[in-house]
């Protein structure tokens, strides 16, 4: 079983809105998931713990070894920072609930699987199906085959590439709003993360389901490549127009596309894949644009200073704040 | 008995991006404590579970860090899964620890990858009676499987790799992991008696 849902059943306490709200779009699902969380308390592998003093002595041992070569002070680690986790981590049970969930998956005619990204992170994963999703960082993706359909659900960014399955089995994207993607086989990226759902094809066809508690806001509408849909989540309305589709899609690629980029722009991104937030004294400075490329490095201080390059700025880090000021 | 099927068909990474082991390979320090402090329990409770040594298994993994910090530079800037790259080299290390000392030939070690059991709170108090004929009735179960499926088990499920991973580090075929486990799962569905199961499943 994931992690994910792992660390869900061994910390109740810890609010996962993932696991929680899917439970709740699938009120059937619950006692497998209770089922499994039961075994999942109960049985576990012997334990054997470190105590934080003997890691820390193991810690300071590997560095006194590496003396001869590194003669700088060792970089000292908190002792309880991660302490209340791996407490908890003690477990089979996961390979009996896990074994029992997937027993009772398999026998609807089910796979379900998961996966998740961190912050500073992408994954680029392949569904059974072939098809390939990846990751943008700080998401979470779930995938179920039932009967007739693929489908996952998506909270975060992601860029598909659906494979078109012999049967023409069709693959949904569901969001945690009321938003619906259908496809059949294509290129497009979804994007959850902030106050608007962004939905960019970059090739093929998709089919966009708006299911609104209000009527008059439901609809169904195509998308063809190069178009992009914006949908607000607050207010459930929706708009349409063309753009250029690499702007939205080029992350996947490992390469950040700049097309009348904006310092705004740039916060946007520094706080979606690495979490830092950036502030700048002088708002007037939001409207400077660039256009043009550059790799994306998944370590925030090197992708800050690049930033700062391009934008002529000089950006300096504050815990997670970043200070932007001119040269 | 569909459990290996059902995770055969998993999510496989194809690619992935992290800061983290980018920073340590560049000489970050503070790269290399996150990574042992993400790392440093699993890994002990794996390499206790495999011989049952304190000391040596510290030992083992002294060696593991220091050699990781001073190899770094000759190491893949693509290692996906941190976690599956150590524990299959502390499982080396063990190995070859073991194999230098003729105490640990031939012994196989039933304490290896063992389960322990213990039942919800709630449960406890509803059903007091048969609660030891239970206990020793799942601990049997559970301690008829064989060294080599406990192992398999607690790498797939309690370490959370993939089978492939699984299969690497104890130098199986894929398809002899999915069966190990596949079998073990079933023995234990078979030895379980049906009220035991409830009770683990009901409420």
């Amino acid at each position: 079983m994931d992690e994910d849902f792992q660390d869900w059943v061994l910390h109740p306490g810890q609010q996962n809105l993932f696991w929680e709200t899917w439970l709740q779009q699938h009120p059937e699902k619950e006692s497998i998931v209770n089922d499994a969380r039961q075994l999942v308390q109960g049985i576990r592998f012997r334990a054997f713990s470190l105590t934080a003093a003997d890691k820390e002595q193991l810690w300071e041992a590997v560095w006194n070894g590496l003396e001869e070569t590194a003669p700088t002070a060792p970089v000292t680690i908190s002792r309880w920072k991660h302490a209340w986790k791996y407490a908890a981590v003690l477990l089979l049970g996961i390979a009996l609930g896990a074994a029992w969930w997937g027993i009772q998956a398999a026998r609807r005619g089910q796979t379900i699987l998961s996966t998740y990204t961190r912050l500073g992170e992408t994954k680029a994963v392949q569904l059974p199906d072939g098809s390939i999703v990846t990751l943008n960082a700080d998401s979470r993706l779930l995938y179920a085959v039932s009967g007739n359909a693929r489908e996952v659900w998506l909270d975060g960014e992601a860029f598909f590439q659906v494979k078109h399955t012999a049967n023409a089995q069709q693959f949904v994207v569901h969001t945690y709003d009321n938003l619906n993607v259908e496809v059949l086989g294509t290129q497009f990226n979804v994007n959850s993360k902030g106050k608007n759902i962004v939905v960019v094809l970059q090739q093929g066809s998709i089919l966009l389901n708006i299911t609104a508690p209000r009527q008059e806001k439901a609809a169904a509408l195509y998308l063809r490549p190069g178009e992009m849909l914006t949908y607000n989540r607050t207010d459930g309305d929706y708009s349409k127009r063309s753009v250029a589709a690499d702007t939205y899609t080029s992350w996947h690629t490992g390469r950040l596309t700049m097309d009348d980029y904006t310092l705004h722009d740039a916060a946007a991104f520094m706080q979606q894949v690495f979490g830092k937030k950036l502030i700048v004294s002088d708002t007037t400075l939001y409207n400077d644009k660039v256009s043009g490329s550059m790799p994306i490095i998944y370590n925030p201080d090197t992708m800050m200073t690049q930033l700062g390059k391009v934008f002529r700025m000089q950006f300096n880090q504050r815990g997670d704040e970043v200070w932007i000021h001119k040269k | 008995m569909n459990t290996g099927k059902a995770h055969k068909s998993g999510l496989r990474v194809v690619a992935s991006h992290s800061s983290l082991w980018g920073r340590f390979l560049q000489g970050d320090r503070h790269a290399f404590a996150e990574i042992y402090e993400a790392h440093i329990d699993d890994l002990f409770h794996y390499g206790m579970h495999f011989c049952q040594e304190k000391e040596r298994v510290k030992d083992c993994l002294q060696d593991l860090f220091q050699d990781l910090w001073s190899s770094r530079a000759h190491l893949s800037p693509n290692v996906l899964h941190i976690r599956y790259y150590l524990l299959s080299s502390l499982r080396r290390r063990l190995l070859r620890a073991l194999r230098k000392d003729r105490r640990y030939q031939h012994r196989e070690s039933w304490e290896a990858f063992e389960f322990e059991y213990t039942l919800p709170q709630e449960n406890q108090l509803i059903i007091n009676e048969t609660i030891a004929e239970q206990k020793r009735l799942l601990h049997k179960a559970l301690s008829s499987l064989t060294r080599r499926q406990r192992e398999a088990i607690y790498l797939r499920f309690f370490q959370n790799l993939r089978y492939d991973e699984v299969a690497e580090i104890m130098s199986m075929q894929v398809d002899s992991v999915y069966n190990t486990i596949s079998k073990a799962i079933g023995l234990l569905k078979k030895q379980l008696p049906l009220p035991l199961l409830l009770l683990l499943l009901g409420k």
